[in-house]
């Protein structure tokens, strides 16, 4: 219980008064932070407020759901082109542009031209979600950075590559030639191979060597071949001896 | 862009080979440091600087050699770089070769 000190004891000026009340109460206010009972103390620390946690920023986390974006008309005509691109064309190259002016640009598709090979632009994006589905999907790393597709009806590699070596600013990365996709490498390998009538003509030759050197030998006088008989047995004969002698030897 | 001037100088460059392998994923930064580097601007700065670019299939990193005209070379293996970082190494080692002529030249 607090009591005052009352102004009314005091008798005269100056003197302290008679009697002063010690025993006061504390205050329930102070200046310091007055030490709790302990179980005001528990009681307290369980009932601590808890802020609630701010919600995150709408863009922070990835949606649960997968939305699916509408692709825009453009790019759906601009994937139509490509399909027919794909479709027409036997001979799709691959190339980086570095920033090649318009003149080179003009004087490239004109020396092109020449070889009816076309060059086309298209955008990344659309390229990339083209390819996804399609079955050219391993063409996709390639589609990065400035790129030009050169395409034509036949698979006409080695202008190509004479004409692409002229300019500084195209760098072929890899193509897909029927069907088949191939890197620098195979085209330049492409390229070298002979033409497709060569190769069969080859091929023929190479089977029927064989069978047209007895047609020969057959078409011969019979003695020939008699004769030539004779030697073969003389020369198994000779070997399967020399083979005894070896085994009896060792 | 680049940091100081939107060009590089390729006044002390002689030559700049780029290498990588078009079907591997970590080419980007090559590939634009590629493009940077080739633009119309930085290849008027020098006529004489040629650039190539060799594009092979064997997995190997992808790697850009500067070689200088007084015979330094500046090798940096794009595979974890950005092509920022590439092309402002690439700007700080060309300005401390060609002020010294610009220097010279103003003197």
């Amino acid at each position: 219980m607090a009591a005052t000190l009352c102004t009314k004891i005091i008798p005269k000026q100056g003197w302290l008064p008679l009697t002063q009340i010690v025993r006061h109460g504390s205050k329930a206010v102070t200046r310091h932070k007055r030490p709790m009972h302990f179980l005001k103390q528990k009681l307290m620390a369980v009932t601590e407020y808890i802020p609630p946690k701010p919600a995150a920023a709408p863009g922070a986390y990835p949606s649960e759901t997968i939305q699916v974006k509408e692709e825009s008309g453009l790019a759906l005509l601009k994937k139509k082109q490509l399909k027919e691109v794909f479709q027409t064309n036997k001979m799709i190259v691959v190339a980086q542009n570095s920033a090649s002016s318009v003149e080179d640009m003009l004087l490239l598709k004109h020396r092109l031209y020449k070889h009816n090979i076309s060059v086309k632009f298209f955008p990344n994006e659309v390229v990339r979600s083209f390819l996804s589905d399609s079955i050219y999907y391993n063409l996709t790393p390639l589609f990065i950075g400035p790129t030009v597709l050169l395409v034509s009806k036949e698979p006409k590699v080695k202008e190509l590559l004479k004409t692409v070596r002229a300019s500084q600013q195209i760098t072929l990365l890899g193509g897909c030639v029927e069907n088949s996709i191939l890197s620098t490498q195979g085209l330049l390998n492409y390229s070298k191979l002979p033409s497709l009538t060569v190769v069969q003509g080859e091929l023929v030759s190479g089977l029927t060597m064989l069978t047209s050197q007895t047609s020969a030998l057959l078409q011969r006088h019979p003695t020939h071949l008699s004769a030539l008989l004779t030697q073969y047995i003389k020369q198994q004969s000779g070997e399967t001896e020399a083979a005894s002698k070896s085994a009896e030897s060792s | 862009m680049a940091a100081s001037r939107s060009t590089v100088v390729l006044k002390a460059v002689k030559k700049i080979a780029v290498q990588f392998c078009p079907f591997e994923s970590n080419i980007r930064s090559t590939r634009e440091f590629l493009a940077m580097v080739s633009s119309e601007r930085v290849r008027a700065t020098n006529l004489n600087c040629e650039v190539t670019a060799v594009t092979k299939h064997d997995k190997s990193e992808p790697v850009v050699d500067v070689m200088y005209v007084d015979g330094e070379r500046l090798v940096m293996k794009g595979a974890k770089l950005t092509s920022q970082e590439m092309f402002s190494a690439f700007q700080s080692r060309c300005i401390a070769k060609d002020p010294q002529a610009k220097v010279a030249g103003k003197k």
